[in-house]
């Protein structure tokens, strides 16, 4: 057998071994994958929006027609989570966002509530910001205090640490601004891009349909 | 300490532990890390935290430990040209399964872990022990080279981890060591602080290997009086 | 990504130096900068290894997404760097002959760098178009280049010091390290 055909018939069986481990392990860990993800985001969810027990997952297109999702299926869908309570009352919609931080991006999740046009609450997803510094935008009480009650019918920014002096200025975290600046950015484009799609259709959001 | 941070293919294993006992030669003889100085980008990396450096180690003692087994299977078939070509596929398949492992088992540590899971392929340590081990030595030998070489290389980075967690941040595994009151030194944490807790563990190894040469130096030198003393007298 | 190119040139090449700030290709930047005129060659061998593969990694990624196999990025964008280094040596024996036996063995090795893998991989999470992954490829491996050149400079001082046996090598190379990579925190917020 010719080397070169005896090289061909060694590549062939290794890539054909390869890629079945490959594939194989990619079937079975897929379930289990999609449901971790599910329970994380749930979680999320339901911390950014007490008293949640019903959430509903619109996708929703550049026209701002929305479809509802059954899952979280999908790379780079652009989605939103209503969440409803006990009783079906409307609580506020749940959006993801994310903004080029200090070290990469940061993802974040935030609750905005459309009938008072208000961001409610804001967590951090994924970041890689410095420890102890930047990272503290997920971690530190105080910088999460910021997002309980932020106005957001007037432009949402960062500012320096002890000037917030608006209802839509984020306190910056002293030594944190460029991750700090970020989370406002992130924010500040986010309900810029979702806040009339969720007022043309709130009628339909507020009835989970 | 000479500078044994020449090029990957730098040490030549010892012949005898390795050929005899694989496992501990990796363990603690040839540690990656701190012996044979490979594997440098996760073992900084990653370490900010001893729960990411324990979960790293065991992600690359896993892609270690397959893919040695895996080229050791195969090692008499692939010919001499397709040879790096054909190791650093299954590498790249042994990292690409351990990737979906660790997502499905914990999402959290998948985001902490990052990008540095796929670089698990570039790491020195794996191609390294392929060619210098795996490729010719069976497959239980390989095995257990790689487990052995694993584990070790998730102990330095559990060593290393340590010290910048407990130091950096003052918590052990997310448990508050030092009370509330500590102020943790933050440059553990930050790149510098990686630099220097390796340079400090390795100092402290070396010191300790060449204590322990002197020690035995000077056993087989007063060994050797004692024999002298006896032919003499005998 | 709404990154401005200049920020990201910036950022790659300064803030988050590859080598300093997010310790890749450190087996190379510990192991090869013992003397400049090594260092020098390999981190623009280097520059152009991850400039080359990274474009073509880009080109990659689009092929992977439209045929919906992410998961073979990994082998696929090895595949790319062992073929581009490959490429690389095969072009340095034919001009200079005389570089090609100085970097001897380490040149091959370029394909285990975690740098060069990890340029493609940076570019897709942060979804980079095609000129901003060009000047990110750049910038990034400039910044390695840099790094290995500065280490070396200050490690070409130390062999006339009077340095404890026990420290030297990879000990001390990494101390300086440390001071090096706290000096490029400086660069911190620039351009922001």
């Amino acid at each position: 057998m010719t080397p070169t055909v005896s090289m061909i018939k060694v590549l062939g069986t290794v890539s054909l071994v390869c890629g079945a481990l490959i594939v194989g392990s990619n079937i079975v860990t897929l379930a289990r994958i999609r449901h971790n993800q599910e329970f994380i985001m749930r979680e999320s969810v339901t911390q950014l929006l007490p008293g949640l027990q019903k959430q509903v997952i619109y996708g929703y297109n550049a026209a701002g027609d929305l479809t509802i999702l059954p899952s979280l299926e999908g790379e780079n869908v652009k989605r939103m989570f209503a969440g409803y309570d006990a009783s079906g009352k409307f609580l506020g919609v749940v959006v993801e966002a994310s903004e080029r931080g200090y070290a990469d991006l940061i993802s974040g999740m935030y609750a905005y509530l459309p009938e008072k046009k208000v961001v409610s609450g804001f967590q951090v997803v994924d970041m890689r910001e410095t420890p102890g510094l930047g990272s503290r935008i997920g971690s530190d009480p105080k910088f999460a205090e910021n997002f309980q009650q932020l106005d957001a019918t007037h432009p949402i920014k960062a500012v320096k640490h002890g000037t917030k002096q608006n209802p839509w200025e984020i306190d910056a975290i002293s030594g944190a601004t460029i991750s700090s600046r970020a989370v406002g950015r992130m924010l500040q484009k986010s309900v810029q891009e979702m806040s009339p799609i969720i007022d043309k259709n709130l009628d339909r959001i507020k009835r989970g349909n | 300490m000479s500078d044994n941070a020449v090029s990957c293919h730098s040490a030549a294993p010892e012949r005898n532990l390795a050929d005899d006992n694989p496992f501990l030669n990796g363990l603690w003889k040839q540690n990656p890390v701190f012996v044979q100085v490979l594997g440098m980008c996760p073992t900084l990396a990653i370490t900010n935290s001893v729960r990411n450096a324990i979960a790293m180690g065991l992600a690359t003692t896993f892609v270690l430990t397959g893919s040695n087994c895996l080229i050791s299977m195969i090692r008499k078939m692939v010919p001499k040209q397709v040879r790096i070509a054909t190791f650093i596929a299954v590498i790249a398949t042994m990292v690409t399964v351990v990737d979906y492992l660790v997502k499905a088992i914990s999402i959290p540590v998948y985001k902490a872990l990052g990008a540095y899971i796929p670089l698990i392929v570039a790491n020195c340590i794996i191609l390294e022990r392929a060619e210098a081990y795996a490729a010719r030595k069976p497959v239980f030998k390989s095995t257990m080279d790689g487990l052995g070489m694993g584990l070790s290389f998730a102990f330095a980075l559990t060593c290393l981890g340590t010290v910048r967690e407990v130091l950096g941040a003052g918590t052990f595994l997310g448990f508050s060591v030092f009370g509330p009151k500590f102020e943790p030194w933050l440059l553990f944490l930050l790149p510098p602080g990686g630099f220097i807790s390796l340079a400090i563990w390795l100092l402290t190894f070396a010191t300790w290997r060449e204590r322990k040469a002197k020690r035995e130096i000077a056993a087989a030198k007063a060994e050797a009086e004692k024999m002298q003393s006896v032919a003499v007298h005998a | 990504m709404n990154d401005s190119l200049g920020h990201i040139f910036v950022d790659a090449l300064l803030i988050n130096n590859f080598v300093l700030c997010v310790f890749l290709g450190m087996c190379s930047f510990l192991g090869l900068s013992q003397k400049f005129s090594t260092a020098w060659r390999m981190g623009v061998s280097v520059m152009f290894v991850i400039t080359v593969s990274g474009v073509l990694s880009y080109g990659a990624h689009l092929l992977l997404a439209a045929l919906h196999v992410e998961y073979l990025r990994i082998i696929l964008y090895i595949i790319i760097i062992a073929s581009t280094v490959q490429l690389t040596e095969m072009f340095i024996k034919k001009t200079s002959p005389a570089l090609f036996r100085e970097l001897g063995v380490y040149l091959p090795l370029i394909t285990t760098n975690c740098a060069v893998l990890a340029v493609p991989l940076f570019q897709d999470s942060r979804g980079y178009n095609l000129v901003q992954s060009t000047v990110f490829a750049i910038a990034a491996s400039g910044g390695y280049c840099l790094a290995l050149m500065l280490l070396s400079l200050i490690r070409e001082r130390t062999y006339l010091s009077d340095v404890p046996s026990l420290a030297k090598g990879t000990a001390l190379t990494l101390v300086l390290a440390a001071i090096l990579s706290m000096t490029f925190m400086g660069f911190a917020g620039m351009g922001s």
